[in-house]
């Protein structure tokens, strides 16, 4: 693994689909926030261990300029701020098993203009196609993959 | 480094980390307080441009939430709501008094389910009892 930096703001380089080239790219997760992921349990760790590397290399959409969202920077309309979205092969149950994905669900792992991926979560897909968020048309400027 | 090497890692952090405590987190990469009171798995839904709420999967109650851009909350609370303030503590304030900035500073009546759904949230914290770091304070 690759550390950038040290002490209490390192992170930790994850490979993660490049829409722009539609290669691969590098996006960053803060070693602080996986040890504060640690502390909320086997499902909260095992979803950080195994479904946002997946989500990041395997989206099935890429938003940018998370729009009514207040996670944008309004100074740069929200370039450079994207939410990767994607259904993973499973889902953790609370005593850490394996499950299927659910079933009305997505998940979704958001990033900053640098790159830092600083949250994640499971949402409500579009009813109209489950292989997107609820709402993706009003949150987000536009689909760049 | 490698997906699996990751995982990995993350997991060992889980192994050694103490019994879980419910957390109100500042995260300066997305300027935002990550509330969590369970260890439940769960879903994310919006329900202004402040807060995404956190419902547990299994028990469908509120088990945390997202605050979003504090920054940005502090200013314009500090601006309707000077007193503010007093609840701040070595830049660190109980999570209600966020909640409760936020419900005292909008034109939502109280049978909106968005009002209804804060007054859940701040039972929630209230019950934890949790303390968020207010970088920007």
């Amino acid at each position: 693994m690759a550390k950038n930096g040290e002490g209490r703001r390192a992170h930790i380089l994850l490979d993660a689909f490049d829409p722009g080239t539609n290669g691969v790219r590098k996006v960053q997760i803060s070693h602080r926030r996986m040890q504060a992921v640690a502390k909320r349990g086997i499902v909260q760790a095992s979803e950080c261990a195994f479904i946002v590397p997946a989500i990041l290399l395997h989206p099935e959409a890429v938003f940018e300029g998370i729009r009514w969202d207040e996670d944008e920077d309004k100074h740069e309309g929200g370039a450079g701020w994207q939410c990767y979205c994607g259904i993973p092969p499973n889902s953790y149950r609370t005593d850490g098993s394996a499950a299927p994905p659910y079933d009305d669900e997505v998940y979704l792992v958001f990033i900053n203009s640098e790159r830092i991926a600083y949250n994640w979560r499971w949402e409500k897909c579009d009813p109209d196609d489950p292989r997107l968020p609820k709402g993706h048309v009003e949150r987000f400027k536009r689909r760049i993959k | 480094m490698s997906s699996s090497d990751f995982a990995a890692e993350m997991l060992q952090l889980a192994q050694e980390a103490p019994a879980f405590q419910p957390s109100a987190i500042y995260d300066p990469d997305g300027d935002c307080i990550e509330f969590i009171a369970k260890p439940d798995s769960f879903y994310g839904e919006r329900i202004d441009d402040l807060v995404t709420v956190y419902y547990s999967h299994e028990s469908k109650e509120i088990v945390g939430s997202l605050i979003k851009s504090v920054s940005k909350f502090y200013r314009e609370v500090l601006q309707r709501v000077p007193g503010f303030k007093i609840e701040i503590h070595d830049g660190r304030v109980r999570l209600v008094h966020i909640f409760r900035a936020r419900l005292w500073t909008s034109d939502l009546g109280p049978e909106d389910v968005v009002t209804v759904t804060y007054q859940k949230l701040l039972r929630v914290a209230e019950d934890t009892n949790v303390e968020a770091e207010l970088a920007c304070a």
